[in-house]
This record gives structure tokens, C-alpha cells and sequence, in this order.
């Protein structure tokens, strides 16, 4: 079984590096039209989202208007309005830029730890793996819920920045566990041993070896992570330890629908940031699958 | 004791800040633009179902407990905690007394009562064909067995706070250890006891403990494990309308007819009552799965015009206010002192009271189900709720001259008022999290207080949680100024308990004589004739509404919705007292829409 | 193999006191108390009397004091009374913990059931329309918050079509214990474990497509193909033993996951369970509850992860777990 699963061998990697990775993801997501136009797509969407967001008067779309509530779309509100009379696309556009700062965010810093964690975990094995996994462990059985709860009532300021550090704190862990899993299999590959007796230092194996060859579960864990992390915050506006509402996000608009009569009788408060969350979604995930090619080699498209 | 409303977790009830509002405009001036009509709209809702049909005899009603979790089960009134409980009480175990209109003792109920010449005795005797549902005959000794769980120094309730509870003779030895029973309590037949208290108070008459405790079936488990013991949690007994035949833990409830009922056989055979979401509610109802539930105020306008059932309503035991720190709680004194100088300046107080448009935010936010309140006193108390206490209404203008008399005027010319010594005045404002309504209305109040020129915030840039407010309002922390709360007054229309000089409940630490003075009149032994009460009172919701150091802001509607096969259904308070066993059904199938 | 699961379990005694330790000071860092609630509702309740009734609770004690005192309730099995329930935590606990078992064991098997197949599919005919179908549906119930989507099958299958019960564990009108009674409670699970399942796929499905894509290139599985062994059996032998890794690597998370999402679920169907309870007892400050879901949610996900290494080593003879 050991010999059926050996790997290719660096030489792999490195033809990959010579004509770099980033011109290969490029080559990959071009030749992939649904991938290319989501690229597009996810960029236009982003470039008018903080656009928007810096031209609109935020203080302005969360103000309350007791004169237009739940004002359904019309020419001074053109996704028409919530509870508060407050306009819904003015909502949308700064709290898909919230949202997708947010699930960025967190991707980012919870894969970073989740990664080098998984990672050294999976290589070195033995005691080092022991006690990193009895840390996940930990964090792990850690009640996230009551720990924002404590936070949310006793830290001084409750915004974006605070919540993706919360968030963070607790995401890599799956991450982590994953990539460790992985690697422990990669580790015992022909190839990672050849270096080893090489004299290759650990780290080299770690970055040039190992972790080309994980490239692919990475990017679809990352891509799915991201994806999943816009809206993350509907649940806990659900249970009522969201962002404030002057903090509009994509995960609030969606839990407005928890009001069965917005549910049914009032789409344009929830279904909008539904489909904008679908959309990032599904653009990400061409992406991330156009990557994932990229990633390795044998499943490129050309 | 019946009924507190749990202004809490979860249920849209929760948010309560608000405003006041509407109505007269009060110390002279121009009358305001909103002052258009009174808002005693009792008539909005009907107190009682339409069904002209005969009830019948085998009919089984299902009854919605609405909450989002699930009842505690803790199924005594001595011991119970949430709303939800007493909602599962109410159907098998009631109080001895029934009550009128004015939540008044009367003597229809299991009980008859005669009070002393001097006021200060009470004698109770029990109608004879009372009986537990087991059979057992309601014996004065159960009455008494129930103060001696609650004055026990091992109860483990929170009963005992009550103010009358303690002012019966004896009682205070008798919670210290010192005295095997209460002195004050007689029982001087099978059925028949005499209470005595220290002081005469008419507030005994709605706000005495009225409930028996099964002596025969409790007495022999040691009060400090009475609580958790099976026979309230599992197999509890009452002398109610009906019995509970089986418990589903947390989530639902059978009870079969009471036979032996004492005001007569029930006309419905059976009731089932189950926990529904609020957010399911409307579907339940319009599907007849659900004949009688509370309905939830968010939900009301895609509901109103529903065919298959009805909405009763009735005005809540309840207001919301925002009051204002004027001083703090001295805990070794025990006693109220009004110290801080930023909002002592009436006019400031009357001013942010003018600023606020209650009308609009009972009829948009509220969808007509919150009106603006006029006093202290809401208007559920009909007979002592003032119609003429110079409530402040919504008016901008005269906010803006109220402050610029008092001095606090736009020095530097950035749109917000600074104080009268030219300093920057800023108004930290706390409110509480909780339901949808919560954010926009707080948020309305700012930006109202704004507009005439007041920098207002909310403490820590948000909302606080429940518990974290009340910690906040209650240490008097430094980093509130206002605040946004909400009592549920109890059947007891006494304000002593939320504004005298000595209780921890007057948050906003007003104290005066003159206040002293007309709460010690309210509940004086001349307050024994209602007329001298209600003067007493329409005196001091005036008074109240003067010196505004709290702003009462919104009155409430409780609705229910009924299933138009009910019969007989009311909620009106002067026939609240055997409502279950005259409810009935006139078919075995709900109408449906 | 034995002295690796002796030795985890070991392990679990530290983690599990410092836990202990841990959510003991959030639950004390945590504003007001079990009386809070009670009192901000019926405020008849002189000043003494409060002391009175917190030193009755101990909730004077300094915090060690009620730390030991806890800790050593639970060494003899006593998780102390619950103030809101005015009940014994184990007997409070014992009522509801069947329901959430029987939900999350429901959802996990239901999730199973549909993920795997899909992934499967997904996986063996990538970019096929079934393929595309997949992804596709994948999105939409990933960007679906949970209880949005359990109010849309309650509303659609519990009122409109009124196949199932609209809440509840079991009607209250059949007799315990008989044959109606175990329909019942089948009936009464079936859409809210249907709800909970089909939004929990998406991880399973994922991976599962993912790795069978990855695998399926891998010499090993050309070479078996090569040799002429046909193609669903180069699927079942090669690549699914080995595409079930991550999905193995992710059992201890899933049930962090399903006590989590329990909490909407239960509260959308009324169906009493401890996700619930642990939100309703945080916001309640009843300590005792609190602690006691933490230390028994705590001790479940350790079992997990436990259980995940053990499947991984299982299926993947080379991460040995000695």
C-alpha cells in the first residue's frame, strides 16, 4: 500500500516552479470560462461594494424613520426598507463589504494558524504532534457561544475587528486537524524521506515539499471556509449576540427572515443579501476549483 | 402576586425603552401639534370572544404556551420563577380569592374574607366543597402551611421579599428561627384562619399571598427539599378548573376536567397545552393547531385579518420609561439619596420628555399595540390610572425653549447644545438588548433627542444584554446617565415598592416629601376608602409627571388571538377568575383558514 | 492500542479541570445572576431579603469557595441544583439529554446517508450535470442559515403540506411506552432532524468529492486500473477507502457542530433539549447548568476526537497512534 501511494517526486514541484505558480493559477482560471467570469464577478461585486461603501453616508442608512417601515422597493428606496424605515441596498452594499471583510478576515488568520499548527503537527509527529493535538482538543471543547457571550457583555467596544479576533480564535482548529491528518500521511511518502536523508532542513520539506503537495485540500478547505464565513454572524444575531445593527452586515439582513412574517410577506429584506451570499459563494468556489487545478498538476485543463 | 408580567429574555416584550408621549401637553404653552386625541382607546380590542354557539360537552381546547424555550416545570406559586409556569399553573390551581375589576379581592372565589374594624385582621374562611383534586378537603391549615413555607428560614423562593408577607405579626421570628409558627396567623376552624399584621394597608386586598399549599400532600418533605421534590415538579395538585393528567417535560401539558370543581363543572373535557415557537405561531393558529394563544406584537399586522380566529385584548399590568439618575443607592442605609447634579434641572428632564414621539412609535414600531403613557399608573389599573395628570406629549419646539430657558444652548455652534457653563454636555443613554424592536427604538430616541440639539449616545456604543444592564442600573454605574426600563406593576397598584425613599428599586433615586408623603397616604389605613386613594393617587401621577424623573413613555396592549369555535373566552379582569371553567368549544374540529 | 486509549483518557482529566477552571471564571465574569432575571420581573423584594437568599445560594462565597465546593459535588455525581428549575441538575439534565442524543445521532446518520452518496457521485462523475447539480446544491445549503431553512421546512412540511407535526418530541395524548408512543416520537424527529441533516452535508459532501477527484488520478489507482480491475470495483477497493480520511478527521468537529446547531432547532420545534437549555441557563445565569453542559459537551467532543483518531488510523494504516 506504502509503494502504491508514493507521490511524484519534487522534480514535480519544482517543474511547477519554474514557470510560477501565480502565472499557472492565471493560465488555470482563464482557461476556465465559468472560473474567469467569476473572477470578474467577485471583482466587480468587491470593487463596488467598498467603492459604495466609501461614498455612502453609513450614519445616514442606519438612521430610523418611523415614516418608512418596511417600505417595499421603490424609487427612494430601491430594495425598500426594514423595521427601522432604514434603506435595505444601502444595508447590502456596507454589509457585504462588512461581511466579506469579516469571512476574509477570519479565513485568512484562522488559516494561517490552522496551517503552520496542522502542519507541524503532521510533520514532526510524535510528542510534538501529541501536544498540539491536546491543545485543539482544547480549544475545541472550549463553549464558543458562551465565551462571545461574556466577551459581548463585558468588552468595551463590540465592532468588525473584534469579531474576527473572536471568530479566529476558535476556526482554526478544524483547519489544523485536517492539514495535520494530511500530512502525518505525506510525511511517510518517498519523497519526503529522500530529503530527509538528504540533509534537507525540516523547514524546506515543510514549505517546498509538503505543502505543494497539500496545496489542493488547502485550497478547497480555505475556499469553503471563506465562502462559509460570509454570514458566519446570522447565527448569532439569531440568538442575539450579533453585530450591533449600526454595524450592518450580510449575516443580519439573512436573519431578519427569522420574523415569519418578513419570511414570507417581506423578500426584499432578506432575499437580496440571500442571493448576494450565494454569489460570493459560488464565485469563490469556481475560483478556488480553477486553483485547485493550478495546484496540481495532473488535473490541470492544459 | 398573580400574573407579573417577565418584561424578559426573548419574547419582543423585551426591549422596552421608549418614550413618552402624546397626549395633553402639560405646564401651559402652546398646545402641541400631536396633542390630537387621548389615547384611553380601551375599545381597540373586544375583552371577549365572539361565538354565539353552544359549547360542547366533550370539547378539548389546545393552548399555546408561546416562548421559545421550554416551561421550567417548577409547578407551585410559592416556587415558580418564569411566566411560562404560571401560565401552566393557572389552569389546575388559582388563588383563594377572585378578584373584580380593580384586581380586588372579592368574596366569589374558594374564599370569603372580612377584614377587622381596625383593618389590621384578616379572617378567611374556605367554602366548603373546595377540595384538592385528590379529594382532600382546602383546609385553613393549608393556607397557613403555604406562609409557613415561604417565611421557612430553608425556603429557598423568592417570596419572601414581599413587603406584606413580612408585616404579619410573627412572621420575622418566625423566619429567624425563633418561633415554631407565625403568631399573627389563627386558624380558628377546619376551614376558617385569621391573619394579623403590623399595619393596616389597603394594598392587602390585591396584594395578599392568596395561595394554599397542599398540607396533607407536601407537609411531611422538609421545606428545604420541597423544591425540587416530584410533587411540584412531576405530580402537582391544585383546586383548579382541571387536573393534569400527563407532563411531557418542557413542552407540553394535559389537563382533564375538574368534576369536582367548586364554581361548578368545567365545559370543556379536556385542555392541551404545548410550547410554540413565537416565530410559528401565526401558521399555528391559522391551521388550528393551536385554539388560544398570547400573540406576539411583530407579528400582528399579517395577522389581524385572519378568519379563522379572533383577537381579544386587554391593557397590560405594565409601562415602559425612561428614567434618569439623580443619584445613587445607599446600601448600608438602605436608603435613596439624590445627589447628582447633572439632570436636576427639571426643565432638562421635561425637555427630553417633549422631544419624543410616542404616538408614532406605538402606532409604526409597535403596530398600534403600544400607545403613549400618560402616568405611572397604566391604565389596566381603570380605576386609579389618572386621565388627568398634565402628561407631557410630543413637542419639539417647546423642548427647544425648555432648554434654552434652562440654559443649555449651542455655544459653539455645532448643532448640539452645550450645559450652562458653556461645557460640552453629553447624555450617555442606556438600553436593553433583546427582540427586533429593541435597536430601532433606541435609535429613534437618539436621533429624536438630537434634533433638539441633545448629544445623546448609548453606554458602551450598543445595547446591553439583560443581565448586564440590569448590573449596570442597579451599581449605579457611572457610565449611565439615562436609561430605558420597564416594570411590570403586579395586581398591586401601590408605586411604593418601585418609588419610595427606601427601596432599591427606585433606580432613578428620586426622593422627596412630598413624594414620601403621597406614597405613605396611597397605602394609609384612610386608604381603605378608594375615593382617598385615587385622590392620593391622581396626586402623585401628577406630581410624577412635574418633576419627571422618570419619563413615563409607553402603555401596552396584550392581545390574544382565539379560535373562533371558542366560547365564552375573556380576558377581562373582573371575570378572570374562574375564565377556565366557563371556556368551552363549539366543535370537536378548529376552524381553519 | 490500548495503553493510546488509556493514555488519551488520561489526558482528558487535565483538560477537563482546566476547562472546569475556565468556565467557572467566564460564568463569574458573566454580569448578574440567577436572581437578576427574577427580581428585574417581580421587584417585591426588600434588600435584606436578597442577601438573605444569595447567601442561602452561596453566591457570596468567594469564587474558590464555590469552585471546590462545585468540584467536589461533581466528584461524588452531584452537578448542584439548578436555581431557575429549582431541580437537581442531574435530574434536569436526564430529561432533556435524550432528546438532543436522539436528534443529533438522527441528523448524523441522515447527514451520512445523503452526503456520502452525493460526494460519491460528484466524485466519480466530476462535471457531469449530476456534478454540477451537486455543487449547486452544496452552495445553496451551505449559504442557507440553519434556522432559516428549518422555519422553511416547518412552514412548507409542517403547515402547508401538514405531513409532520408542526412541534414537540411527541404528542402528549398516546401512552407512553406503547407502540404509538415510538411512532410518534419517530414522526415528531423526522423534519427537524431532516432540517438539521440536509445543512450539515455540505463539509462531508466537499471533501468527500474532493478527495475522490484527488485520488482517482493517483498512480496507484491507474495502476490497479491497468491491471484490469473494473471500475466500480477500483472505486469501492482503492479510492473510498482512502477519500474517507478528511471525513474521519472531522467526526469530533461534527459533534461540536450538532450540539451547536441544536440550539435552533430545538427552539424552532420546541423540542426540549440541552442546546436550549445552554442558551436559555447563559442567559439566565444559572451557573450550575452552564458548567455542567460545558463539562458534559466537553467530555463528548473529547470522546469524539478520540474516536476520530482511532477511524483514521482504521482507515489509514499509515498514521500510527501508538
Amino acid at each position: 500500500m506504502k509503494v502504491e501511494l508514493a507521490k511524484p517526486n519534487p522534480p514535480k514541484v519544482k517543474s511547477a516552479k519554474s514557470s510560477g505558480p501565480f502565472s499557472i493559477m492565471w493560465r488555470e482560471i482563464v482557461k476556465d470560462k465559468l472560473a474567469l467570469g467569476s473572477l470578474i464577478l467577485l471583482g466587480l461585486i468587491l470593487i463596488i461594494v467598498y467603492g459604495a461603501s466609501l461614498l455612502l453616508d453609513q450614519e445616514k442608512i442606519v438612521t430610523v424613520d418611523l415614516l418608512s417601515i418596511y417600505d417595499p422597493p421603490s424609487a427612494a428606496h430601491l430594495l425598500g426598507t426594514d423595521y427601522g424605515g432604514r434603506d435595505i441596498l444601502g444595508q447590502l452594499i456596507i454589509g457585504a463589504k462588512n461581511s466579506f471583510t469579516i469571512g476574509f478576515f477570519i479565513t485568512i488568520i484562522a488559516g494561517c494558524i490552522g496551517l503552520s499548527v496542522g502542519l507541524c503537527a503532521g510533520y514532526f509527529g510524535g510528542k510534538v504532534d501529541n501536544i498540539i493535538m491536546r491543545i485543539i482538543d482544547f480549544v475545541l471543547i472550549l463553549p464558543t457561544l458562551m465565551l462571545i457571550i461574556v466577551f459581548v457583555s463585558i468588552a468595551p467596544t463590540y465592532n468588525v475587528y473584534s469579531f474576527i479576533m473572536i471568530m479566529s480564535a476558535f476556526l482554526w482548529t478544524g483547519k489544523a486537524r485536517l492539514i495535520r491528518s494530511k500530512t502525518l500521511a505525506e510525511r511517510e511518502l518517498d519523497y519526503v524521506n529522500a530529503s530527509k536523508t538528504m540533509g534537507t532542513p525540516d523547514w524546506k520539506i515543510i514549505f517546498r515539499e509538503v505543502l505543494p503537495n497539500l496545496s489542493s485540500i488547502i485550497i478547497v478547505n480555505l475556499t469553503l471556509n471563506l465562502a462559509g464565513n460570509i454570514g458566519i454572524e446570522s447565527g448569532l444575531t439569531f440568538l442575539g449576540f450579533g453585530l450591533p445593527e449600526s454595524t450592518p452586515s450580510l449575516g443580519t439582513l439573512v436573519s431578519y427572515a427569522s420574523n415569519p412574517d418578513v419570511l414570507q410577506n417581506k423578500w426584499w429584506i432578506w432575499l437580496p443579501a440571500s442571493v448576494l451570499i450565494l454569489v460570493l459563494m459560488l464565485c469563490i468556489n469556481f475560483i478556488g476549483q480553477a486553483l485547485t487545478r493550478a495546484a496540481d498538476a495532473r488535473q490541470r485543463l492544459g | 402576586m398573580k400574573k407579573k408580567s417577565i418584561l424578559k429574555y426573548a419574547t419582543p416584550l423585551v426591549a422596552l425603552g421608549l418614550l413618552l408621549s402624546a397626549c395633553s401637553s402639560s405646564t401651559g404653552g402652546n398646545s402641541s401639534p400631536s396633542n390630537s386625541k387621548k389615547v384611553e382607546d380601551t375599545s381597540k380590542f373586544a375583552f371577549k370572544v365572539k361565538n354565539t354557539k353552544a359549547a360542547i360537552d366533550t370539547g378539548s381546547l389546545n393552548y399555546a404556551l408561546v416562548s421559545d424555550t421550554p416551561f421550567e416545570g417548577t409547578l407551585n406559586y410559592a416556587y415558580y420563577t418564569g411566566e411560562p409556569d404560571a401560565e401552566v399553573l393557572q389552569f389546575f390551581d388559582e388563588p383563594l380569592f377572585s378578584t373584580d375589576g380593580d384586581y380586588r379581592f372579592t368574596n366569589d372565589g374558594a374564599a370569603s374574607y372580612e377584614m377587622s374594624n381596625n383593618n389590621k385582621t384578616i379572617t378567611v374562611k374556605i367554602k366548603d366543597n373546595v377540595n384538592w383534586t385528590d379529594g382532600q378537603p382546602v383546609k385553613a391549615e393549608d393556607y397557613e402551611y403555604s406562609f409557613l413555607v415561604i417565611g421557612n428560614k430553608d425556603y429557598t423562593g423568592v417570596r419572601y421579599g414581599d413587603a406584606i408577607i413580612q408585616s404579619i405579626v410573627g412572621m420575622k421570628e418566625y423566619h429567624e428561627g425563633k418561633a415554631k409558627n407565625i403568631s399573627g396567623i389563627k386558624i380558628l376552624n377546619d376551614k376558617t384562619l385569621s391573619i394579623t399584621f403590623t399595619q393596616a394597608n389597603p394594598s392587602l386586598l390585591t396584594g395578599l399571598w392568596a395561595y394554599a399549599m397542599p398540607k396533607h400532600y407536601l407537609g411531611n418533605i422538609p421545606i428545604k427539599d420541597l423544591a425540587k421534590n416530584d410533587k411540584i415538579h412531576k405530580t402537582p395538585i391544585g383546586f383548579g378548573a382541571f387536573k393534569i393528567k400527563k407532563i411531557v417535560p418542557g413542552e407540553s401539558v394535559e389537563f382533564v376536567r375538574n368534576d369536582d370543581y367548586y364554581h361548578g363543572k368545567p365545559k370543556l373535557q379536556s385542555i392541551v397545552l404545548k410550547v410554540v415557537n413565537p416565530k410559528v405561531i401565526l401558521q399555528s393558529l391559522k391551521k388550528g393547531d393551536v385554539d388560544i394563544a398570547t400573540f406576539p406584537t411583530d407579528q400582528y399586522p399579517s395577522a389581524k385579518n385572519s378568519k379563522n380566529f379572533q383577537f381579544v385584548g386587554k391593557n397590560e399590568l405594565a409601562y415602559s420609561y425612561i428614567g434618569f439618575k439623580l443619584g445613587h443607592w445607599d446600601a448600608k442605609k438602605n436608603v435613596n439619596v439624590m445627589d447628582n447634579p447633572k439632570f436636576q434641572d427639571v426643565r432638562l428632564r421635561q425637555a427630553m420628555a417633549y422631544a419624543l414621539d410616542e404616538k408614532s412609535v406605538g402606532d409604526k414600531i409597535y403596530n398600534g399595540l403600544r400607545f403613549p403613557a400618560t402616568s405611572l399608573i397604566p391604565p389596566a389599573f381603570a380605576t386609579y390610572s389618572s386621565k388627568n395628570a398634565d402628561s407631557i406629549g410630543f413637542d419639539p419646539k417647546k423642548a427647544k425653549k425648555l432648554l434654552d430657558e434652562a440654559g443649555y444652548k449651542d455655544v459653539d455652534k455645532d448643532g448640539l447644545r452645550e450645559d450652562p457653563s458653556g461645557k460640552k454636555f453629553h447624555i450617555n443613554y442606556l438600553a436593553m438588548s433583546g427582540g427586533d424592536i429593541a435597536e430601532p427604538l433606541a435609535k429613534f430616541y437618539i436621533q429624536s433627542w438630537r434634533k433638539v440639539g441633545l448629544d445623546v449616545s448609548l453606554v458602551d456604543g450598543r445595547l446591553a444584554e439583560f443581565n448586564s444592564f440590569y448590573k449596570m442600573v442597579e451599581d449605579d454605574d457611572p457610565k449611565v446617565d439615562v436609561y430605558a426600563g420597564a416594570w411590570g406593576t403586579g395586581t398591586d397598584v401601590d408605586p411604593y415598592g418601585l418609588y419610595g425613599r427606601d427601596v432599591p428599586y427606585n433606580y432613578s433615586h428620586f426622593v422627596s416629601d412630598k413624594n414620601d408623603q403621597l406614597l405613605k397616604d396611597g397605602h394609609s389605613e384612610k386608604a381603605f376608602d378608594p375615593a382617598f386613594r385615587k385622590k392620593t393617587y391622581d396626586e402623585w401621577q401628577k406630581y410624577m409627571n412635574d418633576q419627571m424623573p422618570i419619563i413615563p413613555t409607553l402603555f401596552r396592549y396584550e392581545i390574544t388571538a382565539v379560535n373562533n369555535r371558542v366560547t365564552n373566552y375573556t380576558v377581562d379582569p373582573k371575570d378572570s377568575s374562574f375564565i377556565w371553567s366557563t371556556v368551552g368549544v363549539s366543535s370537536d374540529t378548529p376552524a381553519t383558514e | 492500542m490500548l495503553k493510546f486509549i488509556l493514555r488519551r483518557f488520561l489526558i482528558m482529566i487535565p483538560q477537563l479541570i482546566i476547562l472546569s477552571i475556565l468556565i467557572f471564571a467566564l460564568a463569574k465574569a458573566m454580569p448578574g445572576d440567577a436572581l437578576t432575571g427574577q427580581l428585574a420581573s417581580s421587584p417585591k423584594m426588600d434588600a435584606q431579603t436578597l442577601m438573605e437568599l444569595k447567601q442561602k445560594l452561596g453566591l457570596l462565597d468567594p469564587p474558590y469557595v464555590q469552585y471546590l465546593r462545585w468540584m467536589k459535588g461533581l466528584l461524588h455525581g452531584d452537578l448542584g441544583m439548578s436555581v431557575i428549575h429549582q431541580t437537581p441538575v442531574t435530574q434536569l439534565l436526564a430529561g432533556r439529554i435524550g432528546n438532543t442524543l436522539l436528534l443529533s445521532f438522527a441528523i448524523l446518520i441522515l447527514s451520512y446517508l445523503i452526503a456520502i452518496p452525493l460526494g460519491i457521485i460528484g466524485g466519480r462523475w466530476t462535471n457531469s450535470w449530476a456534478d454540477k447539480m451537486i455543487v449547486g446544491y452544496n452552495y445553496l445549503t451551505y449559504a442557507t442559515p440553519l434556522f432559516i431553512f428549518a422555519l422553511l421546512m416547518l412552514f412548507i412540511f409542517g403547515f402547508v403540506l401538514g405531513w409532520f407535526p408542526s412541534g414537540g418530541s411527541v404528542d402528549i395524548r398516546v401512552e407512553d411506552g406503547s407502540f404509538a408512543y415510538y411512532m410518534s416520537k419517530l414522526n415528531h424527529l423526522i423534519l427537524p432532524a431532516f432540517s438539521g441533516a440536509i445543512v450539515s452535508t455540505t463539509i462531508t459532501i466537499q471533501y468527500l468529492r474532493n478527495e475522490i477527484i484527488d485520488t482517482k488520478i493517483k498512480d496507484f489507482v491507474k495502476t490497479a486500473r491497468a491491471k484490469g480491475v473494473n471500475e466500480s470495483n477500483v472505486y469501492t477497493r482503492h479510492i473510498l477507502r482512502n477519500s474517507f480520511l478528511p471525513i474521519a478527521a472531522f467526526l469530533g468537529y461534527e459533534i461540536v457542530y450538532l450540539i451547536g446547531g441544536s440550539v435552533f432547532l430545538e427552539s424552532i420545534y420546541g423540542y426540549p433539549g440541552i442546546g436550549q437549555l445552554f442558551v436559555a441557563s447563559i442567559s439566565q445565569r444559572d451557573f450550575s447548568v452552564v458548567t455542567a453542559l460545558v463539562m458534559i459537551s466537553g467530555l463528548a467532543t473529547l470522546i469524539g476526537t478520540l474516536l476520530s483518531d482511532i477511524i483514521l488510523s482504521a482507515v489509514d494504516p499509515r498514521i500510527r497512534i501508538e
